[in-house]
């Protein structure tokens, strides 16, 4: 997306929120569903509720745009409270997505994302212009505009609710469990997409899930909820995973909360090891020197071509010769990128029943070794210091980013 | 002539009067001494002329009666959508018209409205409130709760909604209604030669046992249905066309 779209993307900018000891009582009932829930939602960031079903996350989520209505406290968006205005004309200025994504069945795709300009009567060749712009936006062909939300599969049209949902640019977007409808493999796909999306309009989103581990991925901050829409913690993802402010969330992070700490990190975030590279023609008995060194951390040398892109690993048979062979005995197993999450990393190391994976740059030239031993090293260490940039500032690897574009 | 069929229903209306069906002819029907023939069609072809204004009145008069039936039932369907209370008296009320018999209905009301079109129009539509009514409150209430939900999330009021979410969602139902509704006033409109509108049933009653009549009024009346039938299924097909798109895969 070029930068000048980006900026018009994000001129609507983004509002804080604020719940205020924030109740919804429904009858007479003692209980409330919510209870004086007070949460600060900073401008431009995701804030991720996450809690058992029944924890009040969604009512929460709904009192700000009046789905329901407070019965004690208040909500301010930016500065001005939510009940000041007619409900109706609030909610035009609030995105909304929901789970079924609930798309207008008698609509053709433009119509549905028209919804919002529609009603706030814009004029027709600005609607169409917004349209298009906004199919754009979230990586639809244009030319499913005239199509109706059936003949989509549900990854389309679950991004067209979010297109539908930014039509009007507006500061504060409320999401419940946006991609919960969607098979596996194809709601990390919208996730990713999605934290693309956001690091360019920067909006304020509430994002509504019982998933942990989708808390942990899009979060800049997850409030964990109890019953009754009570937070035990309020933190930022890495926070939580480290040190969970009591047996609650403990429990609901997970007995494998170590494990998902490597969810956070990217490959490039750590330091890597390095191993002896060696260019075809190279003298060996140079090569040999360096693996005989003291200090060495990886005992194998790594085959490298003219441009620094790892070719496979040379084994003794190789280097038994004056110089190095222009191909290598050994494959060179997984090849990972500096953008790459350190869990999926883990898993190709498992996978390739490999000790050691090269790791390159966008570029594919090699920047270092990932090991098996380097991950469990970090594991280990009590005060292994996690990136604590919020998920939309870390980069995409660029395969992460043609797995986006291959997606349907 | 003295048909059973004839008597019975002029005698339930108490006031027979001679020449009620005085058009009778007591000409001497060409195919009447072959009682075996099926259809005489060179009585037909002589005849046929007859049959245009009946067919001409009853086709206004389905038109009028479902176009009132639909405003009033739709109007309650509105009703009972926006206050839930009243869905089942609603319900009740015009089910109950529905349960009796048209031609009872007609005979109970033509001591208030007398014999005319007005009595027929007020006896047809209260047929076809039930199934019109019934119809949309049912496609209104089939509305996918998603779609209503996220409609309201983006700021439509409970019109707009209304307008542009509900009524066009349920319009497949509606029409499907109208459908039944339309089809079956056209069959009973014919009874409504007791009401002295001229329908297919003044021909159809003054010779009910000429086979031939018989089949051509019988005939036009399934072509009207037939006719009615398939301009509403027209109009459904342009009115929601989101309903023809097959699901074929989005590339």
């Amino acid at each position: 997306m070029p930068a000048a779209e980006a900026s018009e993307q994000s001129r609507g900018g983004a509002s804080s929120v604020s719940f205020q000891g924030a109740t919804k009582r429904y009858g007479d009932s003692s209980a409330p569903a919510v209870d004086h829930l007070d949460l600060e939602v900073e401008a431009g960031e995701i804030c991720v509720l996450v809690g058992p079903s029944g924890c009040g996350k969604t009512t929460s989520m709904r009192m700000v745009n009046r789905m329901v209505e407070l019965s004690e406290g208040d909500i301010l968006i930016g500065d001005e409270s939510v009940k000041k205005r007619d409900a109706a004309k609030q909610r035009r200025e609030i995105g909304y997505v929901i789970q079924q994504v609930g798309l207008f069945p008698h609509r053709t795709i433009a119509q549905n994302i028209a919804t919002v300009p529609q009603l706030l009567g814009w004029d027709k060749d600005r609607i169409r212009a917004r349209t298009t712009e906004l199919l754009d936006l979230v990586g639809l062909d244009p030319e499913l505009a005239d199509r109706y939300p059936v003949q989509l599969s549900g990854g389309q049209q679950q991004r067209v609710g979010v297109a539908r949902a930014l039509a009007v640019d507006p500061p504060v977007m409320l999401m419940d469990e946006p991609f919960g409808a969607i098979d596996p493999i194809n709601r990390e796909r919208l996730q990713n997409e999605f934290l693309r999306l956001q690091a360019e309009i920067r909006k304020t989103i509430l994002f509504v899930t019982h998933d942990i581990d989708e808390a942990i991925k899009m979060g800049d901050r997850i409030a964990i909820m109890k019953q009754h829409g009570r937070v035990e913690q309020y933190a930022t993802p890495a926070e939580i995973l480290m040190s969970p402010a009591n047996e609650f969330v403990e429990d609901f992070v997970g007995a494998d909360r170590a494990l998902k700490r490597l969810s956070l990190l990217r490959v490039g975030d750590i330091d890597l090891w390095r191993a002896p590279n060696a260019r075809p023609g190279q003298s060996t008995a140079e090569v040999r020197e360096q693996l005989a060194a003291p200090d060495v951390e990886v005992p194998y040398a790594l085959l490298v071509d003219a441009d620094e892109r790892p070719q496979g690993w040379l084994t003794q048979r190789d280097l038994a010769g004056d110089t190095v062979p222009a191909t290598a005995d050994a494959p060179l197993g997984p090849l990972l990128e500096t953008g790459d999450v350190m869990r999926d990393a883990l898993a190709d190391l498992l996978q390739g029943e490999s000790m050691y994976a090269a790791v390159v740059d966008h570029d594919g030239r090699i920047v270092g070794i990932l090991s098996v031993e380097i991950i469990s090293e970090f594991l280990a260490s009590s005060d292994a210091k996690i990136d604590e940039r919020g998920a939309v500032e870390r980069p995409l690897g660029p395969d992460r980013k043609s797995e986006i574009a291959a997606d349907e | 002539m003295n048909n059973p069929l004839l008597a019975m229903p002029l005698a339930a209306v108490g006031q027979v009067e001679e020449g009620f069906f005085h058009e009778r002819t007591s000409e001497t029907l060409p195919c009447q001494a072959h009682p075996s023939h099926l259809f005489c069609w060179h009585w037909a072809s002589e005849n046929i002329n007859r049959y245009g204004t009946p067919t001409l009145q009853q086709f206004e008069l389905v038109i009028i009666s479902v176009v009132v039936g639909f405003l009033i039932a739709f109007a309650f369907a509105l009703l009972a959508h926006r206050y839930h209370l009243l869905q089942w008296p609603l319900l009740a009320g015009t089910g109950i018209l529905f349960a009796i018999p048209s031609l009872a209905f007609f005979l109970l009301l033509l001591p208030i409205t007398g014999r005319g079109r007005e009595t027929a129009i007020i006896a047809l539509s209260a047929y076809t409130l039930q199934i019109i009514y019934r119809n949309t409150v049912a496609g209104l209430a089939n509305v996918p709760p998603d779609s209503k939900d996220a409609g309201r999330g983006m700021g439509m009021t409970d019109r707009q909604l209304l307008w542009r979410v509900e009524l066009p969602l349920a319009l497949p139902e509606i029409i499907a209604g109208l459908r039944i509704a339309t089809v079956s006033t056209v069959a009973i409109a014919s009874l409504m030669v007791f009401a002295n509108v001229n329908t297919l049933g003044s021909p159809l009653y003054q010779q009910i046992t000429f086979k031939t009549n018989i089949l051509i009024a019988g005939g036009l009346m399934i072509v009207m249905a037939l006719v009615f039938d398939s301009l509403l299924l027209l109009a459904q097909r342009l009115l929601a066309p989101w309903r023809r798109t097959s699901r074929e895969v989005a590339t």
